[in-house]
């Protein structure tokens, strides 16, 4: 007797592990079992890269298929919390688990959304910079119904960011995050960026390409990474000295080449260089029109920027009159005053900023600085012209690219400045081959960055800063962490409340911080979906504390993990493969996801889901319900939640808001109106043909990757050098915050720099570690480390097997990295247990020993010390994070710590 | 005829071992038993040190010592130069894994599973060969892939039917795959345009993996 014929699919999704997705992959089905993962070979040609996906979901079967999973919702029976506490988790049925969870919602909606501290009740967590969003279906809805929501509780975001160039480069070039143009991009400098490891298929396809071309890529960072590995060069620089050599390299620009060296045209009309800079340190402006002032060379007067046919000067001191206007309407009259463009000041406060005196700070060679800010220069090949689309714009292939520990904490203000200044040296910033910005979150709409480039004030790009006039601005945290009231740049987008410092937040619960203000209240309901802050997060020890104290946590789950054995309900939600949602595709999108196609794509079950595992669709539709809000629910998914309108004036696909919606209801109304978006209204395809076809395309405009048409075409200026309007939101926020007897934010304010002034780093952690733990900062002689490891980042996969295997081939993910001849020095061997110790904690690990390390360096990659999750607590591997301190002294004015920390190390056992 | 060869482009690779986890899929390897993987090389001595990602795997060699040291003639050649295992024959002497130089070859005694006894997967037991306990095992250039589409017209290295997973899967399209024997294809064209090597040829055993390390 024959066989039966085996009965063999794939099935189109998509990956959103990471920032980078989503991206496409096929699932291929056997006799209805997931058995491998494809790429989405459909993807070539209309895919950047091709349609391939990365390391990360080739785990996701084995996340399908886990023994580990919580397939059933369960509920808490032992009220005690605490790591060492049993939770005496008892199955339930999820009748029994969304009435609960339900009457809660219910509860405090009726009571009143805010607590007497004026905070919201209902918190939510994530991880993966809001990338689970992409998992979890139309709940968004739900929290957009619900009303305010705190989001402040962060899982390891603003510590483990890009937190500086998130904040700066929105307003500067609306770059949440940048990337180096790099089909067309020379030379890169790039201190401690690990693309290679954090920039997902596109990056990893367009960088080796690149090299293959004869991209040279030069690597600044302390141990060798595995982007190092692929750089033309490596230089191990000292850590938190990146600053320095960035100063250097402005130095070496400005004063040891001719000023036609540079691109001055681009100076001149697309920065604020020559806007002349008043005695106060405020522009010099029209009386009239308030328009700052820059001097023409041309009829030798101060004239207003935008004064056609001027011909402005970069330098010199020159006599003019006008207004000044500071802080909280303060305006000064001048009459023939000694004013500077800014292009000046820049001259003179980086005089004295040589690659020698920046040698003695990072330990690089003064010669290496000045060979690598010359090769700059030349490769920026100003002057050079290329033709996109039928226009005609600047060529400068150049870029320096900073990675996530230098963009975060003290520090990174200096060196996201300098590096953006750098480029608009050389005129290489957002034209072809130079530094380009992707998304935007903090100004938006996420997936039109062109639309968000609208003029603002004195010629440069609006930026939605909260308000810090007497009148308007916010004296009262709207959310634990206060970042309306405190950090006026992270605005009141969707982004805002991962941003601003949720060091703070935790900092505030556990009664330390922001003494002034009560200490805050847990939130009633604890909402925590795809992170785990005490594994992510900072002294992780004692956060399991804080969160012991919370009334009521729910945790959405596969698996049991750290954070959730803290949780009242578990609620087992479908995973990757199981769960339905449509999503934007393609555009341009963070790092470097830019494409020339954009539209949409289909997640769909591949199987059907595991156990009793629900989609979060329905999760949300059922809960919506039992809170007593379900048509509040509905109209938000109508207005477009789930990532786009379901009525507007050209079609009508609403859902009626008085009925629960099937999930399959719910996203046929989204794909059909995606359908008619990508078509442009030509057809409304439904859920099914998103099922059979797994994505579509348009075309997306190549012109749209750069900013500078649009800044051309609109007269718009980028806003440096010098950060005027920053230093007057600086003052201004000082002045209201003394207002209200607030003086533990005084660090942070005084970083409201016009340039940002260079601060010894080693030092500062030096005073901050001596002052806040009364400890000698040379009983801490070694740098800790983190690094990026591909295979786990924001996976949430530490817990399958595959993932441990396969990551197990890339140095560091066996044990701690230090450089071989330190651990020679100090009797260490491969494989000895080492003791690392900072003044908030200790670890252990075995010890790596590497040539490519730093001997006052030692590293730990990824995330570990897991002692609740299944499969991953038998790994034995160290976690940085519970040594980090979380410290005012070390959050920097934007609010962002960073996850470096000081530490000793000692052998304490040989080789198991 | 037809000579098929991989080529690794060193100045491509990432480390990621994407590859690594594709093979992992599409052979259903158990546990620890990696066809496909990178190594992560460091040489040097700091500062002067360097770092370079490495696929590696059997090298399909024109003059394998797998072969001829196998006493029961199950390590064959195909007219194609693809290396292969015959389950049936093999008897599990293991002496081509010692005479491998590449350390390429696996031999596995009873099932093993990711999560431990008992705790299958239905992914494992879809993929699980009985066939595979007790004898050699390795890369086969996923021959399989090749000759279900070379069968349908289809060309190895340029259809993603006709290619080994490894390939298909490669995010840095490090990994090239095709006939050496025709002076067209992709990895001839690499091999002519670029400088390249093979990992110990100083053994003669003149592998059919090559490492291109720039032009």
């Amino acid at each position: 007797m024959a066989e039966p014929a085996v009965q063999s699919r794939k099935v189109p999704t998509y990956c959103y592990q990471c920032v980078n997705g989503p991206d496409m992959l096929t699932v291929e089905v056997v006799d209805g079992v997931a058995t491998r993962v494809e790429p989405n070979f459909a993807g070539k040609g209309c895919h950047p890269a091709d349609g391939k996906v990365c390391v990360k979901p080739y785990g996701l079967i084995q996340k399908l298929y886990n023994p580990n999973r919580i397939l059933k919702p369960m509920k808490r029976t032992n009220p005690k919390k605490g790591r060492d506490e049993d939770p005496g988790w008892v199955e339930i049925s999820w009748e029994e688990a969304l009435d609960t969870v339900g009457a809660k919602m219910r509860a405090v909606r009726e009571a009143g959304l805010m607590d007497e501290n004026g905070n919201p009740k209902f918190a939510f967590s994530t991880g993966g910079a809001g990338t689970p969003i992409c998992y979890m279906g139309a709940f968004p809805a739900l929290f957009a119904a619900w009303g305010p929501v705190d989001l402040s509780l962060g899982a390891g975001g603003t510590v483990k960011c890009y937190h500086a160039e998130h904040m700066y480069g929105e307003q500067w070039h609306r770059a949440f995050t940048v990337l180096p143009d790099t089909p067309l991009c020379n030379y890169i400098v790039a201190f401690g960026n690990n693309i290679d490891a954090s920039g997902g298929v596109t990056s990893v396809r367009r960088q080796a390409d690149a090299r293959v071309r004869g991209l040279k890529r030069v690597q600044i960072e302390p141990h060798l990474s595995v982007t190092g590995a692929s750089a033309s060069e490596w230089v191990p620089i000292k850590p938190k000295t990146d600053s320095a050599f960035l100063f250097a390299m402005i130095h070496v620009l400005l004063h040891e080449h001719a000023e036609n060296e540079l691109d001055v045209p681009f100076l001149k009309q697309r920065t604020a260089a020559p806007y002349l800079v008043a005695p106060n340190g405020y522009y010099l402006r029209d009386p009239a029109t308030r328009k700052p002032l820059l001097w023409d060379l041309e009829s030798s007067a101060a004239v207003p920027f935008d004064t056609p046919g001027c011909d402005p000067a970069l330098s010199g001191t020159f006599s003019a009159s006008g207004v000044e206007d500071g802080a909280d309407g303060q305006s000064w009259e001048h009459a023939a005053v000694s004013v500077k463009p800014a292009h000046q000041l820049l001259l003179e406060r980086s005089a004295e900023q040589t690659p020698e005196w920046a040698a003695g700070i990072t330990d690089v060679p003064a010669a290496t600085i000045r060979r690598v800010a010359d090769t700059y220069l030349k490769e920026a090949q100003v002057g050079a012209t290329t033709v996109v689309s039928g226009r005609e714009m600047p060529l400068r292939p150049v870029a320096v690219m900073l990675g996530k520990s230098v963009n975060n904490g003290w520090g990174s203000y200096e060196c996201v400045w300098a590096r953006t200044v750098l480029q608009t040296l050389v005129g290489a910033l957002e034209v072809p081959g130079g530094l380009l910005g992707s998304t935007t979150l903090v100004v938006g709409p996420e997936y039109d960055r062109m639309a968000s480039c609208v003029p603002g004030p004195d010629g440069f790009m609006d930026h939605p800063f909260h308000p810090t006039d007497k009148e308007h601005w916010k004296a009262q945290p709207e959310v634990r962490h206060g970042h309306s009231t405190l950090i006026p740049a992270t605005g009141n987008g969707l982004y805002a409340q991962p941003l601003g410092s949720t060091s703070i937040a935790w900092m505030r619960l556990q009664g330390r911080g922001a003494e002034t203000w009560p200490k805050v209240k847990p939130p009633e309901i604890w909402f925590v979906y795809r992170c785990n802050p005490l594994i992510s997060f900072s002294e992780t020890s004692r956060m399991g504390e804080t969160i012991a104290q919370f009334p009521f946590q729910v945790s959405f789950v596969y698996t049991m993990d750290e954070t959730s054995h803290f949780a009242d309900i578990l609620l087992p939600d479908c995973t990757d493969l199981e769960g339905t949602q449509l999503l934007r595709l393609g555009g341009t999108h963070y790092f470097e996801q830019m494409w020339d196609t954009e539209g949409w794509i289909l997640r769909q079950p591949i199987v059907a889901p595991q156990g009793d595992a629900r989609d979060f669709s329905w999760i949300a539709t059922e809960l919506a319900g039992r809170a007593g809000m379900l048509e509040e629910f509905n109209n938000m998914v109508n207005f477009g939640v789930c990532g786009i309108p379901l009525k507007t004036e050209a079609y009508d696909f609403a859902l009626d808001p008085a009925q629960p919606h099937s999930t399959e209801a719910i996203w046929d109304a989204v794909c059909k109106a995606a359908s008619f978006d990508v078509t442009g209204g030509k057809s409304a395809e439904g859920l099914d043909w998103y099922k059979e076809h797994g994505f579509r395309l348009r075309p997306f405009p190549h012109l749209n990757w750069y900013l500078h048409p649009r800044m051309e075409d609109q007269g718009l200026r980028y806003e440096l050098p010098y950060q005027e309007r920053l230093m007057r939101i600086g003052h201004q926020l000082e002045h209201r915050l003394h207002e209200s007897n607030i003086h533990w934010w005084d660090q942070q304010v005084a970083e409201y720099e016009p340039f940002p002034v260079w601060k010894d780093l080693n030092k500062l952690w030096g005073d901050a570690y001596e002052r806040n733990f009364k400890v000698k900062i040379d009983d801490y002689p070694f740098w800790l480390l983190t690094a990026r490891s591909m295979q786990y980042a924001w996976g949430g996969n530490v817990g399958i097997q595959l993932m441990r295997e396969v990551a197990e081939n890339v140095a560091g993910h066996s044990g701690i990295m230090l450089n071989a001849g330190t651990a020679q020095r100090l009797g260490i061997a491969e494989g000895d247990t080492i003791r690392v110790t900072s003044p908030v904690g200790t670890t252990e690990g075995r010890a790596f020993p590497r040539q490519g390390c730093r001997p006052d360096v030692i590293v730990m990659v990824g995330q570990f010390g897991h002692w609740k999750t299944p499969y991953a607590k038998e790994f034995k591997m160290p976690s940085l994070n519970d040594l980090v301190p979380m410290t005012m002294d070390l959050v920097d004015g934007t609010g962002s710590s960073v996850d470096a920390v000081r530490v000793s190390i000692e052998r304490v056992g040989g080789a198991a | 005829m037809t000579r098929y060869v991989m080529v690794a482009d060193l100045r491509r690779c990432v480390g990621c071992q994407t590859c690594t986890a594709a093979c992992k899929h599409t052979n259903a390897t158990p546990p620890g038993v990696q066809w496909r993987k990178v190594l992560d090389v460091e040489y040097g001595d700091y500062p002067e040190v360097h770092r370079v990602f490495m696929p590696v795997g059997c090298m399909h060699c024109a003059d394998p010592p797998c072969m001829h040291v196998c006493p029961s003639t199950a390590t064959g050649q195909r007219a194609d130069g693809i290396v292969t295992i015959d389950y049936d024959l093999c008897i599990g002497c293991a002496y081509c894994a010692v005479a491998c130089p590449y350390q390429a070859r696996y031999k596995v005694e009873r099932r093993t599973d990711a999560y431990g006894e008992g705790r299958a997967t239905a992914q494992e037991d879809a993929g699980f060969d009985e066939r595979r306990l007790g004898v050699a095992q390795k890369c086969t250039f996923c021959a399989d892939r090749i000759d279900a589409g070379t069968a349908r017209g289809l060309t190895p290295g340029v259809d993603p039917e006709a290619s080994p997973a490894c390939v298909n899967a490669c995010i840095a399209n490090a990994l090239q795959f095709g006939d050496l024997e025709d002076p067209q294809s992709n990895v001839s064209r690499l091999l002519a345009e670029n400088r390249h090597f093979r990992m110990h040829e100083q053994l003669g055993t003149e592998p059919g993996f090559y490492y291109l390390w720039g032009n």
